[in-house]
């Protein structure tokens, strides 16, 4: 596999035969020397920032998010459940506004920036332990499509009413009924969150 | 089956808030694992061909240009010699067809299956089988199907009659007493029809599963209620040992029965081990959520009923006539078994029509709860009465009146509360009856709206049955591993399991840990009703209480090594001088003479040879403390002679506007018995739960087949709806802990009962806002206008 970044055999111009230890030497000599890009990003390679973490992916072009993020790269937090945009659990934060990754296509998320529950987890987000403490799941599975809506919503609103909770997780369906511990936990991590927040602009 | 004989007066963990849940930051963050989720390297997805008419067989089946679509594996067609006319043994005794060349519903799993190597090319392959099917007339309705002359809605299943034989109740009509003598008594005889719709499960996972061959030995991925019994299956349906079969029960995406109990269920599993053995790759078998409308509650039922009564609220007999859809549950069983109603006759009549199969989804009670609602509800109203107090006039059981529970708890040494008393005194005062209460249709709110209310009871029944083994072992770093298999089913249960261990052996909660996802030989109770905790926390108990015996005893015992003697942690003790508290053990006489569990068990003096702490393997110097236990809890049902004693009480306040029809549900009171509560955030969790799950029911839950075609039309979670956040108004939960069940510490279960009965929750409170019966559930918009004639 030539185009391995790891790879250590040396690359040879098709055009002058040079050779030359690094691909992006490689590409920089062919593109001045013979006026060509040769090595084209092919069709369906999307490059895209999921959690913080540059991920370049070839797709098909059916692939929807979902399967992108879920199957290919292994975040299994995004839930298939409805599997129409109907439920919430597939939802992932991409340039700041939480969307069903199930209703859309990976292909047009070239260059987009993504956050799932995993990437919100790692930061310690007050919601993780607040969605805990207050027991906010039954069997679990459709919990990470409630944080990570709730966690958009506090990006948007650090202080939001009880109303404005409930209206936000209103599109989230949860089977086991959990949802009147919702509320509770998710107010209680935007407390966390200002907190956080005069004592970070205090110091 | 007796009451717990080992109660404490006082609890360290149990019964506190805020202990920990072990599951929870693995579910919160998404690191949590079901079965959907799990990919193998070279594993191939198996999709079935569905039968698009409601009653078909296949004439005719062309495969060849699926098998040449790139990526597709292998294709099982029904008339294969591994599967032609081949039916299977499943779970419950009963029979399926592994791959039938006929439908009796439309959506059914029939005449193919592909495995492929993603689903798209096997959903592109499903589309490229040619299929020519006979069409046969089909059949929706049970009473229809039960006419002479009518259509066989599953000719080749039952050639003769529509007419169903039962499962789970011995004869077509259940008599109590003699109810021709109680009409007789009676002051008044009233009769009413009511009925409840066909619906389904609707579980967040859709249902999979994975078959792997690594030779003889067989590795099963199971989202399924009854994980251990797949090993069982394995042996009959492979011939292959049970010990050669290795099974995974990933966390589940909700289970609430239905799909993960159903016999239907077993047969992808079976389909994808011959595919597997077929393909030498692993095999998951997946059901979309369409598919996952293959199958519905046995509830979808359409009773009359006869009932008469004193002017006094006394009801004198009862009689039932029921017709099912496909499956049935005795219907007059609560009427014998908490009141004191002395007649009682229900005829059970099940046609089996052209939709899926049904099955208990939360729970098999539904049936015989529907029909004590409805009776309470008519009779409360034909009276003008109070219905609590119509509930404390027939309060009872087997006839009889209170008088008959207070001296089984005399008998069995149960405390001589009254529980339906507590509950509803308790409810009253959460939703201000005494104050709100009004006559029917006599509330008009100010926004024009119409104000209800309704208070409805029952029994807890979930403390009687299931049988389940587990291992305990103590970890040298002094960690405790609870060592057993189980399904994850109902709210938090493993780290209840974690919290009765940790009280019984004096442990830290923290320190105590259960991985129930492993084979490790060791079946808790699969859970088969919410009767899990009451049997599985004996099984801890039980395990605990032989561990910290043990235990104890290396601490007071000298090892004997080869060339030496190694003294014990405490010398010259004996067990009893000891106990154990927050993970440590301390002498009862003077508990400034301790040592921590971790200390005690990591090795006498470290290991033998080496100067780990750790004594690897071969160098450890005393057996590991190691017990397990196993424990049944009564039969499956109630056993003659034993009484239920715990009673929950639900109450509920609704709006119904008289112009759209529209029942906006304002207020839930939920007050349940459970005896003891373990955990008050899991009982908490399965009040919620169960309102939400049994006011959707109530509301809007139907499966909706078009009549003039038999397709289901609202199959995918857009069309059928089930409870959302904003559907339910306030739930005030009340735990009121009598210590009257026959689990541990007096324990009953309620996983099953909250949902099982706010199922029927709304029509008395629609009938007290608009005073006409809405009697048919789901309670839509619609049939409110007709019942006020607007429609």
């Amino acid at each position: 596999m030539k185009d391995s970044p790891n790879d250590k055999s040396r690359y040879l111009c098709p055009y002058c035969a040079r050779v030359f230890d690094a691909l992006e030497d490689l590409k920089t000599h062919v593109f001045a020397e013979h006026k060509d890009e040769p090595l084209r990003r092919p069709e369906g390679l999307i490059r895209l920032k999921i959690n913080g973490e540059v991920h370049e992916v070839q797709v098909e072009p059916n692939w929807t998010l979902y399967q992108l993020i879920h199957d290919e790269l292994g975040l299994t937090g995004a839930k298939m459940f409805c599997d129409r945009g109907a439920c919430g659990s597939c939802t992932v934060i991409m340039e700041g506004r939480p969307i069903l990754s199930c209703m859309t296509l990976a292909i047009e998320c070239d260059g987009m920036e993504i956050e799932t529950v995993e990437g919100i987890a790692a930061k310690e987000h007050p919601l993780i332990e607040s969605y805990v403490k207050h027991h906010c799941m039954q069997c679990g599975y459709c919990t990470p499509g409630f944080v990570v809506t709730a966690k958009a919503l506090l990006d948007r609103n650090p202080d939001p009413s009880e109303e404005e909770v409930k209206d936000a997780l209103a599109g989230n369906l949860c089977r086991c009924g959990t949802y009147p511990q919702h509320p509770k936990a998710v107010l209680e991590a935007a407390q966390v969150l200002n907190a956080r927040r005069e004592v970070k602009n205090d110091a | 089956m007796e009451r717990d004989k080992y109660i404490p007066d006082t609890f360290r963990i149990l019964g506190k808030r805020g202990t920990r849940r072990i599951d929870g930051f693995r579910k919160a963050s998404g690191t949590a694992v079901y079965t959907r989720d799990i990919i193998l390297p070279g594993m191939l997805y198996a999709k079935w061909l569905t039968c698009p008419y409601p009653n078909a067989k296949i004439i005719s089946l062309d495969t060849q240009r699926a098998e040449e679509l790139p990526g597709v594996r292998a294709i099982l067609r029904y008339d294969d010699p591994e599967v032609y006319g081949r039916r299977i043994p499943t779970l419950q005794g009963g029979e399926e067809d592994i791959l039938a060349g006929y439908a009796y519903f439309q959506g059914q799993q029939v005449g193919a299956v592909v495995a492929a190597d993603t689903e798209e090319i096997a959903d592109e392959a499903l589309k490229l089988l040619r299929v020519t099917w006979e069409k046969r007339p089909f059949i929706l309705e049970a009473r229809e199907a039960l006419e002479p002359g009518a259509p066989l809605t599953r000719p080749e299943w039952r050639p003769k009659s529509n007419l169903m034989p039962l499962f789970f109740q011995p004869t077509d009509t259940f008599r109590f007493g003699d109810v021709e003598k109680g009409f007789k008594e009676a002051d008044r005889i009233i009769e009413f029809k009511a009925r409840r719709r066909y619906h389904g499960c609707s579980d967040a996972e859709p249902v999979s599963g994975i078959t792997r061959w690594e030779g003889e030995c067989a590795e099963l991925w199971l989202h399924h209620q009854h994980p251990y019994e797949h090993k069982w299956m394995m042996n009959m349906w492979f011939g292959i040992p049970m010990s050669k079969v290795k099974i995974n029960a990933p966390y589940n995406g909700a289970m609430f029965g239905g799909w993960n109990w159903i016999d239907y269920s077993m047969v992808p599993q079976y389909v994808s081990a011959l595919l597997a053995k077929r393909t030498r790759k692993p095999v998951k078998w997946i059901f979309d959520r369409r598919d996952d409308f293959t199958f519905g509650s046995l509830d979808a039922m359409e009773s009359e009923f006869k009932v008469g009564f004193k002017e006094d609220g006394t009801i004198t007999a009862v009689k039932i006539k029921t017709y099912f859809e496909n499956l049935s549950f005795e219907a007059g069983l609560h009427f014998v078994e908490n009141t004191k109603i002395p007649n009682v006759e229900s005829q059970t009549l099940v046609a089996q029509v052209n939709k899926g199969p049904v099955h208990a989804i939360r729970c098999e009670q539904l049936p015989p709860a529907f029909a004590a609602i409805h009776v309470f509800n008519h009779v409360a109203a034909e009276l003008e009465m109070d219905p609590i107090q119509l509930a404390l006039k027939n309060d009872g059981a087997e006839g009889e009146d209170i008088v008959k529970l207070e001296d089984f708890k005399r008998k069995h040494g149960f405390p001589l509360r009254d529980s339906l008393r507590e509950c509803v005194e308790a409810g009253k005062k959460a939703i201000g009856w005494d104050e709100k209460w009004h006559a029917p249709g006599a509330h008009k709110l100010p926004n024009g709206k119409m104000h209800g209310m309704s208070f409805i009871w029952d029994h807890e029944w979930d403390d009687n049955r299931g049988a389940g083994a587990a291992g305990l072992m103590i970890q040298q770093d002094g960690s405790v591993s609870i060592i057993a298999l189980r399904s994850d089913v109902g709210v938090n249960a493993e780290s209840t399991y974690c919290q009765i261990v940790a009280e019984e052996l004096g442990m830290r909660p923290e320190d105590v840990f259960l991985r129930q996802q492993d084979d490790v030989h060791l079946p808790l109770m699969t859970p088969d009703g919410s009767c899990n905790l009451t049997t599985n926390g004996y099984v801890m108990k039980k395990v605990a209480k032989r561990a910290k015996k043990k235990l104890l005893e290396l601490a007071t015992t000298t090892v004997h090594m080869i060339e030496r003697d190694v003294p014990p942690a405490f010398p010259d003790m004996n067990p009893e001088d000891l106990d154990i508290k927050d993970s440590i053990i301390y002498v009862k006489k003077d508990p400034s003479i301790k040592k921590t569990v971790a200390e005690v068990v990591k090795d006498v003096k470290g290991s033998f040879m080496q100067k780990h702490e750790y004594g690897a393997i071969q160098n450890t110097t005393h057996e590991p403390i190691y017990a397990w236990a196993w424990h049944r809890q009564g039969r499956l049902g109630k056993e003659p002679g034993r009484q239920r004693l715990c009673r929950q009480a639900h109450f509920c306040e609704v709006e119904v506007d008289p112009e759209t029809g529209e029942v906006e549900v304002t207020k839930v009171v939920n007050v349940n018995d459970v005896g003891k509560a373990m955990s008050p955030e899991t009982v908490e969790g399965q009040q919620y739960g169960g309102t939400y799950m049994g006011i959707g029911r109530n509301r809007s839950e139907e499966y909706i087949w078009d009549p003039k075609t038999g397709v289901l039309l609202n199959g995918n979670l857009v069309d059928y709806k089930f409870a959302s956040m904003r559907d339910v108004g306030p739930i005030e939960t009340v735990i009121v802990e009598t210590s009257l069940g026959l689990g541990p510490y007096g324990s009953v279960g309620i996983g099953e009962d909250v949902a099982t009965d706010t199922t029927n929750l709304l029509q008395g409170a629609v009938y007290n806002a608009i005073g006409k019966w809405v009697d048919d559930g789901p309670i839509t918009p619609k049939k409110v206008l007709e019942a006020l004639g607007k429609a």
